[in-house]
């Protein structure tokens, strides 16, 4: 006992050595691995960490914790995914196939938690983030500047897609000078439908992508624009790809996982160097390849990633470097001025009146201008084709009554064709006529609508002028009348008719919605094109019937004003 | 004329054909609804009441809604999946025309309507029977409105030729397709005009026998 007690200084010593020796060695061993800049090192160390704050009691309890520790807390990571888009996320029994749903597998592994999925559209997959009802998002997501206020997307993407326009091989689609005056089938809320718009195409909406392929096959549409991701699986059906083609590409959009923006930061981190190594190692590549998708932009992303330069972590989190990880696209609209104001009258509505409102026009300067434009062509449009009617009626009706026999049967024949003819057929013809002579713009169509819709109504009231005047000979026995005779008659006839013609002003002044078939850009026109972009349909075409409504009940009174001085005129001697 | 006797008339006119008896399906369903809230909207405005004034302030709204903006709005607004208590009342492409043609024919129905009752009231039941021509009139007005379905993706007569239009590379070769279009629905109209042409002569006829009689008793 003494001895021992005589040795337990050095002892002591020694073991003090041997600790400060295991210290030191810890110390270094820890340097170095802080100083590993590698995104392996900088992810190992970030799990770690969760997992260690996962396992100490009560972290599990709280409810503020990141959800990477919840992840690690609950063992289990819950993946938002689509299940309608093939070769994506698509159900197939009790299973989900696709290449999305094989990342969401991939990251799983890499945590070594249960994967749990759940069903997104693209209607809900950013407020499930948001409601904390899912994890993470992987399901085919542009990454937007827009979005980029809604959901902390990860870099690099996981996968690009672009838009493609498809269409039957019968069909010859060389630019964009092709789908002028066009329709083209799109879904609601597609980015690249205001590109579209723009080209001077019509566009007909769906809601549902899936409706596309359909809608191709039975020819409702001849063109329908929707990612290359999405059509890539109708094109390995032998028939549709038979009979289809892609003729434009275009609007190339980087898609990005994402997670909620708050509460998720740490799970972001290792979800962004997760991505940057599944890049580098050919992860994401070999899941393409497996799920035969297009793997263009992984491969060049593999190359950009292996780089020495990209190939690194920044603190807890992945590269943020600009020459290696790729910007969101730059879609974000200008808000007008009043945008807050008009806001605040949305929410002043629910709140008061539970009247969901929703104003799109006002909130963005594109969508503004397109409504003003909208508004100041369709009363173009109207008085246009008010003067067009009246003027083809008077000139109809003239040459009708005429005694010049080739004139008038010139003038029959003309009034026959109109009246067998569908407006819209009619409108198709003329805008084929002026492009004929012309390049097609906006106004041109504006233009040859005007003049469609005065020849078909003015045929009409020019007929009820003839008619008028046979009565009128048959009432004074005006055949033998001189030239001051049959200007007299004319005039009374228009007088006399002035019920008819009337009627035939106030059918041009509503049948002016129907130029948006050729492309005039009046506010149907407009209104689609703001709706194909943004919410807010309900509204946007309640206003559209309410103007126009209002704006044929103002024709309505104007046109009894004219009827009653034309009247008044029938009455005063020839 | 190659095209017209190797393609246009075999091939394309059965297509044609097959469109246009979904223009006078529209056309139908459109005037059987218009009449059936025609009618009522008819009584309403001649019971002189405020209902009366009412009937009236709507037949007036009916008769100023323009037909396509109607059809985008219906279309548009109308959710494929909507369902009242429990009843899905989404409309299929043909019902979203025919339903946007209601207005008119209402308002239609709800003119002509009244002056039929009035000469009915008046005692002259020939004259009221005017009434059905009118209605005829306003069914072929229908089937050629209802083309604006064109637009909705409806596979109806215009759509069918427009179809076929962009398959065509010349000029010459559409405004030719466009010819055969006109025809097919001018000769239906034309016919369908003279039938109530025919209808309206005949009971102007028995009008006249009638008056004649009435004038000698």
């Amino acid at each position: 006992m003494i001895r021992i007690a005589r040795d337990l200084p050095s002892l002591f010593r020694a073991m003090m050595h041997a600790l400060l020796l295991i210290a030191g060695l810890f110390a270094a061993l820890t340097s170095h691995a802080q100083n590993d800049t590698t995104p392996d090192a900088a992810l190992a160390r970030l799990l770690v960490e969760a997992r260690e704050e996962a396992a100490t009691p009560g972290v599990c309890a709280k409810p503020d914790i990141d959800r990477l520790v919840r992840i690690f807390c609950n063992k289990q990571i819950r993946a938002g995914v689509r299940e309608n888009y093939p070769l994506f996320g698509a159900r197939d029994g009790d299973t989900l196939k696709g290449y999305d749903t094989d990342v969401a597998r991939a990251i799983a592994a890499t945590l070594k938690v249960e994967l749990a999925f759940s069903r997104v559209t693209p209607a809900n997959r950013i407020a499930l983030l948001a409601e904390d009802r899912i994890d993470v998002a992987i399901a085919t997501m542009g990454h937007n500047k827009q979005r980029d206020e809604q959901a902390r997307f990860i870099r690099p993407h996981y996968y690009e897609s672009q838009s493609i326009l498809v269409g039957p091989k019968a069909i010859s689609i060389k630019d964009w000078r092709d789908v002028v005056g066009r329709t083209i089938c799109v879904t609601i809320g597609n980015g690249s439908n205001a590109q579209i718009g723009s080209q001077g195409a019509r566009l007909m909406l769906y809601e549902d992508a899936g409706a596309l392929p359909e809608r191709l096959r039975d020819e409702t549409c001849s063109l329908a624009v929707q990612d290359d991701s999405f059509f890539a699986f109708h094109f390995t059906n032998p028939a549709f790809a038979a009979l289809h083609e892609s003729k434009l590409s275009f609007a190339q959009v980087p898609w990005g996982m994402a997670v909620a923006r708050t509460g998720s930061d740490r799970l972001a981190g290792a979800l962004d160097l997760m991505s940057q190594i599944f890049h580098r190692d050919s992860v994401f590549l070999d899941l393409a390849r497996a799920n035969r998708i297009d793997f263009g932009f992984l491969e060049k992303q593999r190359e950009v990633w292996k780089r020495p330069e990209c190939n690194i972590s920044k603190a807890k989190m992945g590269n943020t470097d600009t020459n290696c990880v790729l910007p969101p696209l730059a879609n974000a609209l200008q808000a007008t001025t009043f945008a807050p104001a008009i806001t605040a009258f949305e929410v002043w509505m629910l709140q008061n009146t539970g009247v969901v409102l929703s104003l799109p026009m006002f909130k963005t300067m594109p969508a503004w201008n397109l409504f003003k434009a909208g508004i100041s062509n369709s009363l173009i449009m109207i008085i246009g084709a008010l003067a067009a009617t009246l003027g083809f009626a008077l000139l109809l009706g003239a040459a009708l009554g005429s005694r010049s026999r080739p004139l008038r049967w010139a003038a029959q024949a003309l009034t026959i064709t109109m009246q067998s003819t569908p407006v819209v057929l009619t409108l198709v013809i003329a805008a084929a006529v002026a492009q004929v002579f012309f390049p097609y713009s906006p106004m041109i169509a504006l233009c040859a609508a005007i003049f469609a819709l005065g020849l078909t109504n003015g045929c009409n009231a020019g007929q009820a002028i003839d008619e008028a005047m046979l009565t009128l000979r048959e009432e004074q026995g005006h055949a033998a009348g001189g030239e001051s005779g049959v200007a007299g008659l004319f005039k009374v006839a228009v007088g006399r008719s002035a019920t008819q013609i009337v009627s035939f002003l106030i059918n041009a002044a509503k049948g002016t919605p129907i130029a948006s078939f050729i492309g005039a850009p009046e506010l149907l026109s407009a209104l689609t094109d703001i709706t194909a972009f943004s919410s807010g349909r309900a509204t946007t075409y309640s206003m559209l019937l309410v103007f126009y409504i209002v704006v044929v009940a103002i024709v309505v009174y104007l046109c009894g004003k004219l009827r009653t001085y034309l009247e008044q005129r029938k009455g005063q001697p020839a | 004329m190659t095209l017209l006797t190797e393609h246009l008339l075999p091939v394309f006119l059965p297509q044609l054909l097959a469109g246009m008896a979904v223009n006078f399906k529209i056309a139908a369903i459109a005037l059987l609804l218009g009449l059936a809230l025609g009618v009522p909207l008819t009584l309403a405005r001649l019971s002189g009441s405020i209902t009366g004034a009412a009937a009236s302030t709507l037949i007036g709204l009916l008769r100023a809604a323009p037909t396509f903006v109607v059809m985008f709005f219906l279309f548009n607004v109308i959710a494929k999946d909507a369902k009242v208590f429990g009843y899905a009342i989404a409309l299929s492409g043909v019902m979203t025309v025919a339903v946007s043609l209601v207005p008119y024919a209402a308002a239609y129905v709800a003119d002509n309507g009244a002056e039929a009752l009035q000469q009915l009231r008046r005692g002259a039941p020939l004259a009221a029977l005017l009434f059905l021509p009118n209605v005829g009139r306003a069914f072929f007005v229908l089937v050629m409105s209802s083309s604006a379905g064109a637009a909705i993706g409806v596979n109806e007569g215009i759509a069918v030729i427009l179809r076929e239009a962009e398959r065509l590379p010349a000029t010459s070769d559409k405004f030719l397709l466009f010819a055969v279009g006109i025809a097919c629905f001018g000769v239906a109209l034309q016919v369908g005009f003279a039938m109530i042409n025919l209808l309206k002569n005949w009971l102007g006829t028995l009008l006249a026998r009638k008056d004649t009689a009435s004038s000698q008793s």
